[in-house]
């Protein structure tokens, strides 16, 4: 009896023992180098709106991972600089997150263009890149090997906008794009979609950045009389063009605008002109995907705002390099990424998987439509959170 | 009635181009200097009009007499305190000039990204678009083009009726020849830094309500209102007013004709032929002594 009883006392004493050792192991990891991840931001110039976003999902990614114990039990940092929305400065950075600074890992820029001209700097270091704001398909082409894209692709951009206006009698299309690696890309397929589809392009023009004034666009778009109009945009251009098609007093059936409207900075610049204008995204709120609720409440808790699908994406990357680091319990790059191209990896915008070269083949693409004042999902019906508002009344 | 929307949107759009240049030029043709800062001062005026307006709902046309005459204030103490100093280094001092608006320019631009952020932000204010006769014209444009044009006419009035605006041609003619008559040189250069500052404050005004601003677009602006008053001839009010209006209607024509891309060329494009066919430009100022 005594024995036992004496057990007994020694038990608390031994878990306590227990844990004390585990806490010091786990705080003696934790106080080891950090697993630090680099990246350019667009900080500053023409992306900066999008790229704000971007840069959020990293940081909640991170914030979030930490607050599970970091990765291999240590801590992760983001080391991330300003790129000014530049492909060259993009380069130098990298160039000097991969050389000087010794980042761990990497996570790809905001926007295609700025990704294509890093790619092959990745490939050159051989160093692992998730791309989460690079849609264009071109990038990961062989021997882009060390790419890995981590959103939807460009061509499925605003792809729903002229299925949706072909089943509600809209016969004509005008296509816009900038000048842009992604918006070129998705100019072209909406142009090849509106002729699989037997619908007419009335007009079509691409344009570049920075651009005054877009009235003459707007007019000629106007003389054409589409009734779907399809902008493959940035941010400010997408205000740009909607205020300049109001001006001519012109408002097509459709309008649809790929980047710009998912921000609310967007409605702020616009004011009404914005009801009723459709976009692009490659996540949503709504979605039951693992973890998204969470996101999202958690998101809006740490930066006072809304977040949107670049948010998403920025955050699902990080999950990305958690799973692979988990799986491969290292840090390897050449491990890292064989899992990554044999492997699923469920993330808030749903499953990462990719091609032999780092394509992705399961992210899709969903249509939203500004609501008075708010976005509602439109497309694919599935899932859709409300039925399109038509016409686009342009006030 | 295509060709008369056409021109009246390059009308419009060269109404903006004088708003943009008419700070630049007061500042060339009596000083002598290329700002750099200029598109810096229109950004950062822009957006401190959106970050107002956007937290009083105020009209935003209240602010514009209110900037107006605090970019007075500030333009003349930044002209006594960084360029009046280099006004005795002789030929040295267009070099030197040039350095510190550069770095005014810069140091507008970091003030703009971290007190309003680095996002473009636009107003949308008179978005209402009158149909008259099958031409559609917009009320932001034309409230612009409107203030513009009764700013560039006062200013007009100012320099060519009033003791002090003639003073201050004297002296954009000739320095020597003004002193000569007793006129206050340095005082007339403070009078046309605040002065197109003040102007360039002004278009910041009027211009975010038109065109998305940032921060970083103040650089493509300063470049824009260089190539009109290096078109209209450095120093020529009126030839600068002319360039505008070409520039707009050139750019409205080939933006519809040919498409975006070429539109957004069209400045440069002129811009080169201004220099090699005519470089004096389209007026007959003498350059600056």
């Amino acid at each position: 009896m005594m024995q036992t009883g004496f057990t007994r006392m020694l038990r608390p004493l031994a878990l306590a023992t227990l844990a004390a050792s585990v806490f010091c192991t786990v705080a003696a990891r934790a106080e080891g180098p950090p697993i630090v991840i680099g990246a350019s931001v667009s900080i500053t110039g023409a992306l900066a709106v999008d790229a704000a976003y971007h840069l959020h999902g990293l940081q909640q990614g991170l914030a979030d991972a930490n607050a599970q114990g970091g990765w291999l039990g240590r801590k992760i940092e983001l080391k991330y600089y300003d790129d000014k929305s530049d492909p060259g400065t993009a380069v130098r950075l990298y160039t000097k997150l991969i050389t000087e600074d010794n980042v761990d890992l990497s996570i790809g820029p905001y926007s295609s263009g700025i990704t294509q001209a890093v790619a092959p700097l990745i490939n050159k270091y051989q160093k692992l890149m998730i791309e989460p704001e690079a849609s264009l398909p071109d990038i990961y082409v062989a021997p882009n090997q060390w790419n890995f894209q981590g959103i939807a692709p460009s061509p499925g951009y605003l792809e729903g906008v002229l299925t949706l206006a072909k089943s509600h009698g809209a016969k004509t299309v005008a296509v816009l794009a900038l000048k842009s690696a992604y918006s070129l890309a998705c100019g072209e397929a909406r142009l090849a979609q509106a002729k699989t589809i037997g619908m007419p392009v009335v007009y079509q023009s691409t344009y570049a950045l920075p651009q005054p004034d877009f009235s003459s666009l707007a007019l000629a778009i106007k003389n054409a009389r589409p009734d779907v109009v399809i902008v493959c945009s940035y941010y400010p251009d997408a205000v740009g063009i909607a205020q300049a098609l109001q001006r001519t007093g012109f408002a097509p059936q459709f309008l649809a605008e790929a980047v710009g409207p998912a921000e609310d900075e967007f409605i702020k610049a616009v004011g009404p002109l914005a009801n009723r204008i459709m976009s692009n995204t490659s996540w949503w709120a709504s979605l039951k995907t693992p973890g998204n609720a969470a996101f999202v409440t958690e998101y809006a808790a740490r930066f006072h705002e809304r977040p949107d699908y670049h948010a998403a994406a920025g955050y699902s990357a990080i999950q990305v390099l958690a799973a692979a680091i988990k799986a491969v319990k290292s840090t390897d790059q050449v491990k890292l990424r064989d899992w990554l191209l044999h492997n699923k990896v469920q993330t808030i915008q749903g499953v990462f998987a990719s091609d032999p070269n780092g394509a992705t083949t399961e992210f899709g693409q969903y249509l939203f439509q500004i609501q008075d004042g708010n976005r509602k999902l439109i497309w694919p019906l599935a899932v859709a959170e409300a039925p399109a508002q038509i016409p686009y009344t342009g006030q | 009635m295509l060709v008369a929307q056409i021109l009246i949107n390059g009308i419009l759009l060269g109404g903006m181009y004088i708003l943009l240049a008419q700070g630049l030029n007061l500042v060339f043709g009596v000083m002598g200097v290329v700002n750099l800062a200029h598109g810096a001062i229109i950004t950062v005026a822009g957006l401190f009009t959106f970050w107002f307006t956007t937290r009083t709902q105020q009209n935003p046309l209240l602010l514009l007499p209110v900037v107006f005459l605090a970019m007075l204030a500030i333009g003349a103490v930044l002209q006594r305190f960084l360029l009046e100093p280099l006004a005795g280094a002789g030929r040295k001092s267009e070099l030197l000039s040039l350095m510190i608006t550069f770095g005014l320019s810069y140091v507008l631009v970091e003030i703009g990204l971290n007190v309003f952020g680095s996002q473009y932000v636009s107003l949308p204010y008179l978005q209402t678009t009158w149909s008259v006769g099958g031409l559609t014209v917009n009320e932001a444009l034309i409230a612009a083009g409107v203030l513009g044009a009764t700013i560039s006419g006062l200013l007009q009035i100012w320099l060519h009726h009033t003791g002090s605006g003639k003073s201050l041609i004297a002296t954009s003619q000739n320095r020597i020849g003004a002193i000569t008559c007793g006129i206050d040189v340095s005082r007339m250069r403070c009078i046309a830094f605040a002065l197109g500052s003040s102007l360039a404050a002004a278009a910041g005004v009027l211009l975010i309500m038109v065109m998305p601003l940032a921060a970083q677009t103040a650089d493509s602006l300063t470049i824009l209102a260089f190539v009109v008053v290096a078109m209209g001839g450095l120093g020529d009010y009126a030839g600068a007013a002319l360039a505008a209006l070409l520039l707009g209607i050139a750019q409205s024509a080939v933006g519809y004709y040919v498409g975006g891309d070429a539109e957004s060329v069209v400045p440069y494009l002129l811009f080169i032929v201004f220099m090699i066919l005519r470089p004096q430009g389209l007026g007959r100022a003498a350059q600056p002594q």
